[in-house]
């Protein structure tokens, strides 16, 4: 057990030297060498897939070694982070050297004749792996000619991407060991710092909306035995959020009022977070006697208009939200004095208004009477992402 | 091989000329060329690499000084990097480029160049998207690892908004305009045999706007057929009927590629007749009434064509079997009448042949026949019968259902009694239909006098070949038989053969004497290849006769495979 733990420390190495210029100095055998253990462990994979001592030790060992780079250098490196990645291990490896330019013409000449060997081949593990390349090399022409199909708006890809990013997020959040306890938290907390943070909010949004149960496809992998539980993930997100104010301020604020009010109708949670945020925002207007609205104190401060848009985009979800959301109104309007004339409290007003726009104005962004479920929620969230 | 380098090097400036053409295959029309000429590109890259692979990078820079533009050309069309295997060969053929050991900077240089090229084939982005290679980076995924998922999800997503339009129709938010629907199959025509595609492909397929006019290419349905075709896809049935009923040139395709197969597998099996039938899912989608009229049209020119072949006669029967099967599983209560498949044949008589012997005692099936023989004969004769079609047209419609026939020769053999008329005419009138009143009366006279004498013979216990030679003998003082009263008469005395108590002594004997020639071994085979077929359908219990059939089957099976 341990000298294959060794191996697997000592591959894990090579991999990451291989996309550095270190690779200058490998001949023919080294690239041969490199490949007989990418090969190697593509068989431990499969072998010990369902062996669950040894994959649990193998891939405690890849996590640590994968948080280990991660804390030293700005950025982690992609490569072998967990048990599945030791499946396509020799293709992560063969493409790195095939795009490394550093890589002398002998090498380079000796690693297309392995990875390419022609028709005819008699080994099946070649086979396998110039089949795994090409496929791969076809998929990517069809996500490039797909992509053309959204007509310059391109929302075919950007609603993919974001969904399978939310995929490959919440993917990571499972792997996160629960014994440290706040190892997802913390996780998530770098990431924020780290990555541009409006996609981040994007991702988790559509990380949130996603149908229970949805792994990431592995392709022509195997899927051996992952223990699954499916959202998992969603709530620690969810957990999170609720203890960062500031990046739940941020996620209300900046993301789509119609996606909000999806996420806020499939966690009621984060729908009680948001009530309390908008409940907040309207404290801070001012009714403007002049004028005769309500003004925010600041300028910073969310509008009138803003403001009513998103309770307006609240009452129009399906219960139970709708009514959750009514009775905070009615709730905070008893609070001020529950007057019935307008101009003294935001809260009648704005029950006021919704009376009448939740009623009649429909108009053409009534998107919100599908019949909720996952498909019709991720709709929205593409709808609302777009349009 | 001088030829061939000829033939190559015309080819080479062919395809130069094409690529120059399309370019990065960014307009309509280029577009559409491309699609049509992806098959015969592959191929071309094919003889290329097998040209290649023989030289080194100098001997093919010195042979081809234009090689490298073609090859880029090539890796920069996405219509030929998505198609079938075209970007494995293009890489085996970069590969043949790279310079083990380059001695000057030219060869360097060449080795860098291609170096770029390959790189450029086998990353599995080329799109520019800093923030998603930011996040899934520190996530800690490669491109290579989110591929898959991402291509699966655009799938998804297309066939959603695809659903949603089919649904909803102008109603929707998302509504997919009939140009990006035409556009998205022609982008799937390169992509039809990736897996990962198969959900849209059928999306499309079933995809039926409000547009008056077709949305999908022609091309796309051509390239969609071709591969289910091959086999290098999988489609659900509801897609294949309708990429049949939408693209009538898809479905006539798909017959004659059934015909061809039938044509090439041994005559004879009609067990194999049977699978092939079913594999090619005609006799299914034939539950459609258009469909199986134009598979049916279709069997009638084949049946034309070869003046009646009993292969073609064979092969009707097996698809009207298993397309009734089908119409069965399908749905007890018809969604269509039979009047929608078999619109000029009298509607009763349709009823009456498509009953299942299997659930009419044994003893009984004397009766169907009277009646099929009764309606057939009066269509035939009167001519008032005109709105059913000629004579021909009764034929045809008849021959589907030809099991009938073997049931009528059968009970005539067994049967103690008188031949009934009907009976007779029934087997007279299937084996020539064209004859005339007069001509088939003969006929039935001759078979009447043959089936007389086999009666004697039935229960004789000192059954001999040449009596039963003698018995199938012509009589001098009459005219010559016609070649179908013959066979007519051969059918006869095989179903004697299986069925008399002594047969079986004589059974080898007497077919050796009866089929002299290939042709009427293969009739023999022909003939016991269907009885059995028809006794398994039939469940008949028959040990004796059935183990007989299978060994004379076999024999001559045998006989013919050893000649």
């Amino acid at each position: 057990m341990e000298s294959l733990l060794q191996h697997l420390e000592r591959f894990s190495e090579l991999v990451a030297v291989s996309r550095t210029t270190h690779v200058s100095t490998w001949d023919p055998a080294t690239v041969r060498r490199a490949l007989q253990w990418a090969r190697y462990l593509r068989h431990v994979h499969s072998r010990f897939g369902r062996h669950v001592r040894i994959r649990t030790a193998l891939e405690r060992r890849l996590q640590k070694r994968w948080r280990q780079e991660g804390t030293s250098g700005s950025f982690p490196v992609p490569g072998l982070t967990n048990f599945q990645a030791l499946g396509r291990c020799d293709l992560l490896l063969s493409l790195r050297l095939l795009k490394n330019r550093a890589l002398g013409d002998a090498a380079y000449h000796y690693l297309l004749q392995q990875l390419f060997p022609g028709p005819g081949v008699p080994d099946a593990d070649e086979e396998k792996l110039q089949g795994s390349l090409v496929r791969l090399a076809r998929r990517s022409s069809a996500v490039h000619m797909l992509r053309f199909t959204g007509y310059g708006e391109n929302s075919v890809l950007e609603d993919s991407v974001l969904k399978t990013q939310a995929e490959l997020l919440l993917e990571r959040l499972r792997e996160v060991p629960k014994a440290e306890g706040e190892g997802p938290s913390r996780f998530l907390s770098a990431l924020w710092d780290r990555l541009p943070q409006n996609n981040f909010l994007k991702v988790i949004a559509a990380a949130l909306l996603l149908p229970p149960s949805s792994p990431r496809p592995q392709g022509e992998e195997l899927e051996l035995g992952t223990p699954k539980t499916p959202g998992q993930g969603g709530q620690e997100l969810v957990r999170w959020l609720l203890a960062k104010s500031d990046v739940m301020a941020a996620f209300c604020q900046n993301l789509p009022v119609g996606l909000l009010t999806s996420v806020a109708g499939r966690h009621p949670e984060l729908s009680r977070a948001y009530l309390g945020l908008l409940t907040d925002w309207g404290r801070l207007l001012r009714y403007d006697l002049e004028k005769g609205t309500w003004v925010g104190a600041e300028a910073q401060h969310v509008s009138w208009e803003e403001l009513y848009g998103r309770f307006q985009s609240l009452c129009q979800a399906p219960p139970p939200l709708r009514d959750e959301v009514l009775t905070a109104l009615e709730s905070c309007k008893a609070q001020d004095g529950d007057f019935q004339v307008p101009g003294l409290s935001i809260w009648t007003d704005l029950l006021l208004a919704l009376g009448r726009g939740s009623i009649v104005q429909l108009g053409e962004k009534k998107v919100l009477g599908l019949s909720p479920g996952p498909s019709s929620l991720w709709a929205v969230f593409c709808y609302y992402l777009y349009v | 091989m001088a030829q061939d380098s000829v033939g190559f090097s015309s080819d080479y400036q062919f395809w130069m000329q094409k690529l120059s053409v399309w370019d990065q295959a960014s307009t309509l029309e280029t577009q559409q060329d491309t699609c049509l000429h992806l098959p015969r590109f592959q191929e071309f890259l094919r003889q290329m690499y097998e040209v290649l692979k023989e030289m080194d990078s100098n001997t093919i820079i010195e042979r081809f000084p234009t090689i490298g533009q073609l090859l880029a050309k090539t890796c920069w069309n996405p219509f030929i990097l998505a198609f079938d295997e075209s970007q494995k060969i293009l890489i085996w053929c970069l590969c043949c480029l790279i310079n083990k050991e380059p001695q000057n900077s030219e060869e360097s240089k060449l080795n860098s160049w291609t170096r770029g090229l390959l790189s450029h084939i086998l990353s599995a982005f080329r799109f520019d998207a800093k923030e998603v290679g930011l996040f899934t980076q520190g996530l800690g995924f490669a491109p290579a690892d989110y591929c898959p998922g991402l291509l699966k999800n655009m799938v998804l997503s297309l066939v959603s908004e695809l659903r949603e339009n089919h649904l909803n129709g102008f109603n929707t938010q998302r509504r997919m305009v009939p140009e990006k629907i035409r556009f998205l199959s022609r982008v799937c025509i390169p992509l039809v045999t990736l897996p990962d595609i198969e959900p849209l492909v059928e999306a499309l397929l079933i995809y039926h706007g409000h547009e008056p006019q077709e949305v999908l290419w022609p091309e796309f349905f051509d390239a969609v057929n071709e591969a289910f075709l091959l086999k290098k896809i999988s489609l659900p049935i509801s897609a294949v009927v309708c990429l049949w009923l939408r693209h009538l040139p898809s479905l006539e395709k798909a017959t004659l590629h059934l015909f061809d197969k039938l044509i090439s597998s041994e005559r004879n099996f009609l067990r194999r007749i049977e699978c092939f039938l079913k594999d090619s899912l005609l006799p299914e989608a034939a539950c459609h009434p258009a469909i199986f009229r134009i598979v049916d049209e279709m069997f009638r020119y084949a049946l034309l064509e070869t003046d009646g072949a009993p292969e073609v006669l064979a092969a009707i029967q097996v698809f009207t079997r298993c397309f009734v099967e089908a119409l069965e599983k399908k749905n007890k209560q018809l969604k269509f009448t039979f009047k929608t498949y078999f619109p000029y044949a009298s509607p009763s008589l349709v009823m009456m042949l498509l009953q299942h012997p299997k659930e009419i005692p044994q003893e009984l099936w004397h009766q169907p026949l009277k009646h099929i023989s009764e309606m057939l004969r009066e269509m035939v004769e009167d001519q008032t019968h005109g709105s059913y079609g000629g004579p021909f047209e009764c034929w045809f419609l008849f021959i589907h259902f030809g099991g009938w026939v073997d049931i009528a020769a059968e009970q005539l053999v067994m049967s103690e009694a008188d031949p009934p008329e009907a009976l007779l005419w029934l087997l007279a009138f299937s084996y020539s239909p064209r004859d005339r009143s007069l001509q088939r009366a003969q006929t039935m006279v001759e078979v009447k006098v043959v089936l007389g004498h086999l009666k004697k013979l039935f229960r004789s216990p000192t059954l001999s070949a040449k009596d039963l030679q003698a018995a199938a003998a012509e009589s001098q003082d009459r005219d010559p038989r016609p070649p179908l009263c013959q066979k007519l008469i051969r059918r006869l005395i095989l179903n004697f053969l299986l069925w008399a108590p002594g047969g079986h002594v004589i059974a080898r004997e007497v077919i050796t004497l009866m089929a002299p020639t290939d042709e009427l071994t293969h009739e023999m085979t022909g003939l016991l290849d269907q009885t059995l077929y028809r006794w398994d359908h039939l469940c008949m219990e028959a040990p004796k006769s059935r183990k007989l059939a299978r060994e004379l089957l076999e024999e001559l099976r045998l006989a013919s495979t050893a000649c």
